[in-house]
């Protein structure tokens, strides 16, 4: 028990030592500790984009909706390019199908994109129109904050009505309240029938940046592409009822189609059938590589700070040569000479460590308000830099440590 | 108790110096008795240092045996070399080696530091021994507001302060003038009285009268080992 006590009272002692070593050569000091500091800075930043990254991720695909496939007309190459000579069709028959002979299917929601210019008196805003039905508001849980969502009454009748994004809205109409108002779209007069529920925005894609018009209007009224039928779609939305009759039916929804377009065997699909959990981990996989490639580059400037400790050690190590003799002719082991280095080189990188850590919460919390970037520093990363700081310390201190405690008593103290 | 406090057979040490070797020290064989107060002498080169430097554990001999206190030498690694140093041995420099910008108080707790003593009891030692030496009122100077003398009272108290068996002074006037130096063999002397084994190394021959036995080295060996005849006596200032 007082052995234990007097460990710690012993690193006390060298604390105080290494505290008045630190002061003694102060601007040294403070220069060494900023490389420290700049180093666990940018190492937590990384972490903290990069986690921001990854819940901007979720939130992005969770906005699209849950237990969703989205299938497109395009070649499934796999990994591969894709080869445009096997571009499929699409067409709201295949949905009505889908619906039909998949089990586990909710609601197919078809789409067709297109990409428009509205224009209300003296204002203009260039966007993506979707032209849909009122299923594309169940599936990706679309839903009007004001006036109201499409109705099959508008897509039966291909009305020219519009529900347009708070974006939209903004650049259209200012402050107004745009329900009820008149707005041209490729000089088409459409009448706004409701304000699309915000749904932010995630690594720069703002959601809230569309219009939504019935298929049939856009089809009539809007289309600049040519589709090679009557009704062709650019995608379709598959709502399912859950989980695990997404997974079983993604493969139903494949196998359907070849049959419905009669794809021999063993040639590639031309539709890509897309599962919002297949979507969401390629998502997750991507920026955990960015994170990591972004924490990598952060550490190199750890190691430099690391560098610099090792180096002012070895500076003050033999500066102090004769110090170190000294202690010794006065009864200081080894050990207690190595740890009066170790703790100085910790002290040094766990002081940095704090500023820099400090720094980047702050600069994570005005990144989170200027760039509308989620940067969240948990309590786990603290803590891991606080442990790789310290680590950082005993790393790069503990050469010029050993080497100190190495000398031999009288070498040191003869030395000038 | 009764084993002799140093007691050295056939003590060598060499070093290797351009690829000559060199017998600084060159089979020394005595006995220093617990309560003796000895001067070492000798010109520079002599050996006295080096033979200094391995009495008082700073230093391996190449061959030959050192007894300290009873204990054979050669059988201690560096950790109890360390603790002999601490608990058995006070150190006095030419230079005081003192830390700088560091206080008398702190200065001289130092060593009860690696005695592994607590913070409070450190400092009412470390207060003691410079009271004793006079310095009750320069408790927080740092050497650089202390005179040469001053500094190497601090040093002496903190030579002291582990309550050591011997006490060795390589110099320890070597950088002051005449009144200090011999205030400080008066201390020396007081010290001894109080039955402090006392070692000091110098080439100042009236610095050796104060003490009562003088070894005189050259050339590595011992060419004279004798009691001082005419024994100066210095009033402790």
């Amino acid at each position: 028990m007082s052995k234990l006590l007097n460990s710690i009272a012993g690193w006390g002692v060298n604390i105080a030592i290494a505290m008045t070593a630190l002061r003694t050569n102060l601007m040294r000091s403070i220069l060494t500790t900023l490389g420290v500091m700049i180093g666990v800075f940018s190492v937590i930043l990384a972490v903290a984009v990069g986690n921001g990254a990854q819940v901007s991720v979720t939130q992005q695909i969770a906005t699209l909706g849950s237990n969703m496939a989205i299938v497109v007309p395009q070649p499934d190459s796999g990994s591969g390019p894709p080869r445009s000579t096997d571009r499929g069709r699409l067409t709201e028959r295949d949905g009505r199908a889908i619906l039909r002979q998949v089990s586990g299917v909710s609601a197919v929601a078809p789409q067709i994109r297109s990409s428009v210019q509205l224009v209300t008196p003296g204002r203009s805003a260039t966007t993506q129109a979707t032209g849909a039905t009122p299923e594309y508001g169940i599936v990706s849980n679309v839903t009007a904050s004001e006036g109201r969502f499409l109705t099959d009454g508008d897509v039966g009748a291909a009305a020219r009505v519009v529900v347009i994004g708070q974006t939209v809205a903004d650049k259209l109409f200012a402050d107004a309240n745009p329900v009820g108002e008149t707005v041209r779209i490729n000089r088409v007069p459409f009448k706004v029938i409701g304000l699309l529920e915000s749904k932010g925005s995630n690594l720069g894609n703002d959601n809230d940046d569309q219009i939504v018009v019935p298929i049939t209007t856009l089809r009539q009224r809007l289309q600049t592409t040519a589709m090679q039928g009557p009704d062709d779609v650019t995608l379709l939305f598959v709502g399912f009822e859950d989980e695990d009759s997404l997974l079983a039916g993604q493969q139903d929804i494949k196998r359907m189609l070849r049959d419905r377009y009669r794809v021999p065997k063993g040639r590639i699909s031309p539709f890509t059938v897309r599962t919002t959990t297949e979507i969401a981990e390629t998502t997750s996989q991507v920026t955990q590589i960015f994170q990591a490639v972004l924490v990598a580059i952060a550490s190199i400037s750890l190691l430099v700070g690391g560098i610099g400790i090792m180096n002012i050690m070895l500076v003050s190590v033999t500066e102090r040569t004769r110090e170190i003799g000294l202690r010794m002719a006065l009864g200081a082991k080894r050990s207690d000479i190595r740890n009066q280095f170790l703790v100085e080189a910790a002290v040094l990188c766990v002081i940095g460590g704090a500023i820099g850590l400090t720094l980047a919460v702050l600069a994570a919390a005005v990144f989170q308000q200027v760039a509308d970037f989620p940067a969240p520093v948990g309590l786990d990363t603290a803590l891991m830099s606080v442990a790789f700081s310290a680590v950082i310390g005993i790393l790069f201190g503990g050469y010029p440590a050993i080497r100190a405690s190495r000398l031999s008593p009288i070498e040191a103290l003869r030395s000038e | 108790m009764t084993a002799p406090l140093l007691e050295t057979h056939d003590l060598l040490k060499d070093y290797v110096i351009g690829g000559e070797v060199l017998h600084a020290v060159n089979g020394v064989s005595l006995t220093i008795k617990r309560g003796e107060f000895v001067a070492i002498m000798g010109a520079s080169g002599s050996g006295k240092s080096t033979f200094m430097n391995m009495i008082g554990c700073l230093d391996v001999p190449t061959s030959g045996t050192l007894l300290l206190d009873g204990i054979d030498t050669k059988t201690l690694d560096s950790d109890a070399l360390a603790e002999i140093r601490n608990r058995k041995i006070g150190f006095v420099f030419q230079q005081f080696n003192l830390l700088a910008r560091t206080s008398a108080l702190d200065n001289v707790a130092v060593p009860l530091i690696y005695a592994g003593l607590g913070y409070t009891e450190r400092r009412e030692r470390a207060q003691a021994k410079l009271e004793a030496m006079g310095l009750g009122n320069r408790l927080q100077n740092t050497p650089a507001k202390l005179s040469g003398g001053q500094q190497q009272r601090v040093a002496i108290a903190r030579a002291l302060v582990t309550d050591p068996l011997m006490l060795l002074a390589d110099e320890p006037t070597g950088a002051l003038d005449t009144q200090t130096s011999l205030d400080i063999m008066g201390i020396f002397q007081k010290l001894n009285d109080e039955g402090i084994t006392l070692i000091v190394v110098t080439h100042e021959p009236d610095i050796a009268e104060y003490a009562e036995r003088r070894i005189v080295f050259r050339d590595g060996r011992v060419i004279e080992d004798a009691a001082v005849k005419s024994r100066r006596r210095a009033v402790a200032g």
